[in-house]
């Protein structure tokens, strides 16, 4: 636990030495703060992986004498697990976003309104106060970390804050952030009426004489406020915009591990009511599979690199959702093996997308640094003038779609036979099996859109002159890439090291006596390491044959087939749009695009059923409502000092009302 | 832990792998026998492929290696998911809880390769053929998911082994008969949309506007363009097997059995495939959603049958 906090120290210190140390050039600055940002991770996830090896939790408790009780750190397995993500995710970030903001500045020098100094402070708070929200052992510290999540984020999203579109997203993220905080302080303060002090452990141990009432309460405010951090449907609308907004390794951290924390507060609110009603199962993996199938199909439509991947993080939430609602339906039906695969599958999801998701994000960004687009249909051709990114970013697509021999898989895996052995059994739960058919549709059209964002940025010919002028990055950008690519191969190769290193904390959550792999699970990972070791190997083998094959044969290089006619240009090419249109028009006013047509232009807009549809339609009502109250707030004082006295004789009133009965 | 595979396995994976190019053959000489026409020898495919290994390669000047990787990628995740299947009627090369999923996801990763390479050439052809490719899978998998879901609810399974192989009787399988046999049809219907033939994409038209999965291969030449070739060849020839082993019932104790089992299915489905080639034309484009859909619901009103 010393080890912890002294890591932190190391991650505020670095994020406080850019600020302090003027006296060095940039270049040292920046080098200092990667060290210790980078040190202090390493430091923090070492404790975290000690908890993990030991399978005891470690606390400490900082005794205050302000109201609310101790301030607890706590670290058990399941938080460990988190910890290990933000951790890892964390430096890369650090490592990356250091040198693209160098970078940056470097290319518009005097052009740049935002101080590396002060994103530099922010992104390690940011850091620091994720691994505080993972690791709190009451609700004060909880809540205080969340805030302190919230608004650094916020500092980071409007980073380029020149952008008056940058500055509404931050705005749409700052109103859903607080709608969160406000449900997670609604549900500690009906969770804690019955509870001896503002522990975790107190409201464990208050679990049991809480009302069914007061359950339900908890639960579905745990949904609203757990939900608007994780983003899944209907509550992602500021997710998209806030992702596309913030510097790339701030979405990268975002998408990957902060909206996990979301995640995170589910199931620790699982953990510590132990369990919750099947109806709660149910209507966990109904959101699941909305946001899955949703989440890929408006992904599908965008535009935008960015906007496109944070849809995905959309659909991965809910993937994740499918299978945390397969655990709760396992234990609310005492299955045990059910919600143990259910609850498994959801945590290896939730490392896996934190490193393939971070990946991916970093890619995007190094893409537009070298090209200054973001727009999939400018782009093409990246991958001969980017090779190592386009290795790395294709090994972060071929993961997320959730094929062997990649990460994705194994998680994907786990949480289709959670849904399949629920399906054998006699009672109600046997339906989750209809949520096969649409895991497979999630990953069929994730396959379809990283299909169309891998192949219109990277293959073809360069759409535009930015296109076709990219470079390659430098090294010290390549290899946080390089070093997550890498994680994902391996956690792929070897579908045990992942699957052991959630398997404990999903057994708690599973309410498992035995909380150990199943025999079933372990077998089945040693031959996905078998299958993927032969994939591997007869691709190697093929192609050593196809070589001896070629050097007897001629190979030639000509033009690509036009059909004979053999004046082509890069627009002739396919595009993003019209490669994702079959798939959009198949699903009608679902896919939620504006197509602006006229006798010589089509135009296509993806818009935000949620956002557009709801959220600000919503918002305008409120704000034209408030408008009306615009009359009693004129500036003059005298007036002022009325409405306080009024207020007061009315609080008296009710006071002396109160009392008396 | 991984059992060490039998014999019959390995022997039947070894006859897959050498006679799939005989099942497009069959399929075309059944259609030209239909159609009374001469047509080209069932062994057809062998000689193509013999020639195209010995040929040159013509790289397009916009590719990378993903375009020289694809074909490769293609035939390696299509003998990985063969491994999977119970060939020999009992059991397969590798068998493991939850193989079905890797089965459908190795396919996957071969068509994330070869649509990755159709636009790699930045041809608009192969792009459009990519798109095509990647919006019937999409609608494809959902529907031999729900299919292979009934199979293992019946036998309370979630293995290719498990639901295809039979070394014993199987148990309820009279009682869940009629979910086989819509199972089955689906698994046909899907399999015709899936291996790209008629109704849904047509492997002989000429016209690169109307080509699905032959357009995205316009551009592989020499002994590329034998691996794909020989991959489709091969995966016809795995869904083949699948197929016959769902409506063929009973024990099959024996290895002759089991053996004859599957060189029959290399035979009977090709022939159906044929006739079906015969008597029906390619369907319209905007069709072929309806007609996916159709076969996932039969497959659909299996899994109800074995679910209420």
């Amino acid at each position: 636990m010393t080890l912890f906090v002294l890591g932190l120290a190391l991650i505020l210190a670095g994020g406080v030495s850019p600020a302090l140390v003027r006296r060095f050039g940039r270049a040292q600055r920046d080098t200092l703060h990667q060290i210790l940002v980078v040190s202090g991770c390493a430091v923090s996830a070492f404790s975290a992986a000690r908890v993990l090896v030991a399978g005891e939790q470690v606390s400490v408790a900082f005794r205050t004498t302000m109201p609310g009780g101790a301030w607890a750190l706590t670290i058990d397995p399941l938080a460990a697990v988190f910890l290990l993500a933000v951790f890892s995710v964390g430096a890369m970030c650090a490592l990356f976003g250091t040198q693209d903001l160098a970078s940056e500045a470097a290319a518009h020098r005097g052009d740049v309104a935002h101080a590396a100094w002060f994103t530099q402070l922010a992104f390690a708070v940011l850091v620091a106060a994720i691994a505080v929200v993972v690791a709190a052992g009451s609700v004060i510290v909880f809540l205080g970390a969340w805030e302190v999540m919230a608004i650094s984020s916020y500092v980071l999203i409007i980073t380029h804050h020149e952008d008056g579109d940058v500055r509404r997203s931050g705005l749409i993220y700052l109103v859903a952030t607080h709608a969160a905080t406000l449900a997670l302080f609604a549900m500690f303060a009906t969770w804690q009426s019955g509870a001896a002090d503002w522990s975790f452990a107190a409201l464990a141990a208050a679990s049991p004489t809480l009302g069914a009432g007061a359950t339900t309460a908890v639960l579905g405010l745990a949904l609203v406020g757990f939900g608007f951090k994780a983003g899944f449907v209907p509550l992602h609308f500021w997710l998209p915009p806030a992702h596309a907004a913030a510097p790339s390794h701030v979405s990268a951290l975002m998408s990957g591990v902060v909206i996990k924390t979301g995640i995170y507060g589910l199931l620790r609110v699982l953990f510590l009511l132990g369990g919750a009603p099947a109806w709660w199962g149910w209507f966990v993996l109904g959101i699941g599979v909305a946001s899955g199938v949703l989440g890929v199909l408006w992904a599908l439509a965008q535009h935008d690199m960015k906007r496109l991947l944070a849809y995905h993080s959309v659909e991965n939430i809910g993937i994740i959702l499918m299978g945390i609602g397969v655990g709760v339906l396992g234990v609310a039906f005492h299955r045990p093996a059910i919600a143990m695969l259910g609850f498994s599958g959801a945590l290896l999801h939730t490392v896996n997308h934190a490193l393939f998701k971070s990946l991916l994000f970093l890619g995007a960004g190094a893409v537009y640094r070298a090209t200054g687009t973001r727009m999939i249909d400018e782009l093409g051709g990246v991958a001969r003038r980017m090779p190592i990114t386009w290795l790395a970013f294709v090994i972060g697509a071929a993961a997320i779609i959730g094929v062997p021999p990649l990460n994705g898989f194994v998680s994907e895996w786990l949480i289709y036979q959670g849904l399949f052995s629920s399906g054998q059994s006699r009672d109600a739960v046997r339906l989750a099996l209809l949520g096969i058919p649409a895991l497979a549709l999630i990953g069929a059209l994730a396959l379809a859109c990283f299909a169309k964002v891998a192949g219109v940025v990277f293959l073809g010919t360069p759409r535009s002159t930015q296109a076709a002028a990219a470079s390659e990055v430098g090294r010290a950008v390549l290899a946080p890439m390089l070093a997550l690519a890498t994680a994902c191969v391996v956690f792929g190769v070897i579908p045990i090291l992942g699957i052991r290193l959630v398997s404990g904390p999903a057994g708690v959550l599973a309410r498992a006596a035995n909380t150990g792999i199943a025999p079933a699970v372990a077998s089945g990972a040693l031959a996905i390491s078998a299958l993927s070791v032969a994939v591997i190997l007869s691709a190697l083998a093929l192609w050593w044959m196809r070589s001896a094959l070629m050097r007897r044969g001629l190979t030639r290089h000509e033009v690509t087939w036009a059909c004979g006619y053999d004046v082509t240009t890069p627009r002739m090419q396919y595009t993003a749009s019209s490669f994702a249109s079959p798939l959009l028009s198949m699903f009608g006013r679902l896919t939620s695009v504006r197509v602006d047509r006229s006798p010589t232009s089509l135009r296509t807009h993806p818009i935000d059923l949620v956002l557009d549809g709801v959220a600000l339609p919503c918002w305008h009502v409120v704000h034209r409502a408030a408008l009306r109250l615009r009359a009693i707030q004129h500036g003059r004082l005298h007036l002022y000092l009325l409405y306080v006295m009024a207020a007061l004789l009315v609080m008296l009133g009710y006071l002396v009302v109160g009392t008396r009965r | 832990m991984i059992e060490i595979p039998s014999l019959s396995a390995v022997v039947a994976f070894a006859l897959l792998v050498l006679g799939a190019p005989i099942v497009p053959g069959i399929a075309s000489r059944t259609k030209s026998i239909l159609t009374g026409r001469r047509g080209s020898p069932a062994w057809q495919l062998y000689a193509d492929l013999w020639k195209l290994a010995r040929r040159g390669i013509v790289y397009s000047t916009t590719v990378t290696w993903v375009f020289r990787l694809a074909p490769i990628a293609l035939v390696a995740t299509t003998l990985a998911a063969a491994t999977l299947v119970p060939l020999d009627g009992r059991t397969s090369v590798l068998a493991f809880s939850g193989d079905v999923v890797a089965f459908a996801y190795l396919f996957g990763l071969g068509r994330f390769a070869l649509v990755l390479a159709a636009l790699d050439t930045g041809s608009s052809f192969e792009g459009m053929g990519a798109s095509r490719e990647v919006t019937f899978a999409a609608l494809v998998e959902p529907g031999v998911f729900i299919g292979l879901a009934t199979l293992g609810v019946v036998v309370h399974e979630f293995s290719l082994t498990a639901m295809l192989g039979a070394s014993q009787p199987r148990p309820g399988f009279v009682a869940a008969g009629p979910s086989y046999v819509m199972v089955g049809l689906s698994l046909f219907a899907l399999a015709l949309a899936e291996c790209s033939r008629i109704p849904v994409d047509d492997p002989t038209t000429h016209l690169e506007l109307t080509m699905i999965h032959e357009v995205m291969v316009l551009d592989h030449s020499g002994p590329d363009l034998a691996l794909i070739l020989y991959s489709s060849s091969l995966k016809l020839a795995v869904f083949s097997v699948i197929i016959t082993s769902v409506f063929v019932p009973g024990a099959r104790t024996n290895v002759g059995s089991g053996l004859g089992v599957l060189l029959m299915s290399l035979v009977v489905v090709p022939v159906a495939i044929g006739v079906v080639e015969s008597v029906m034309a390619r369907l319209r484009l905007p069709k072929v959603p309806l007609y996916i859909a159709g076969g996932s619901a039969l497959a659909m009103f299996g899994l109800i049958l074995v679910l209420r």
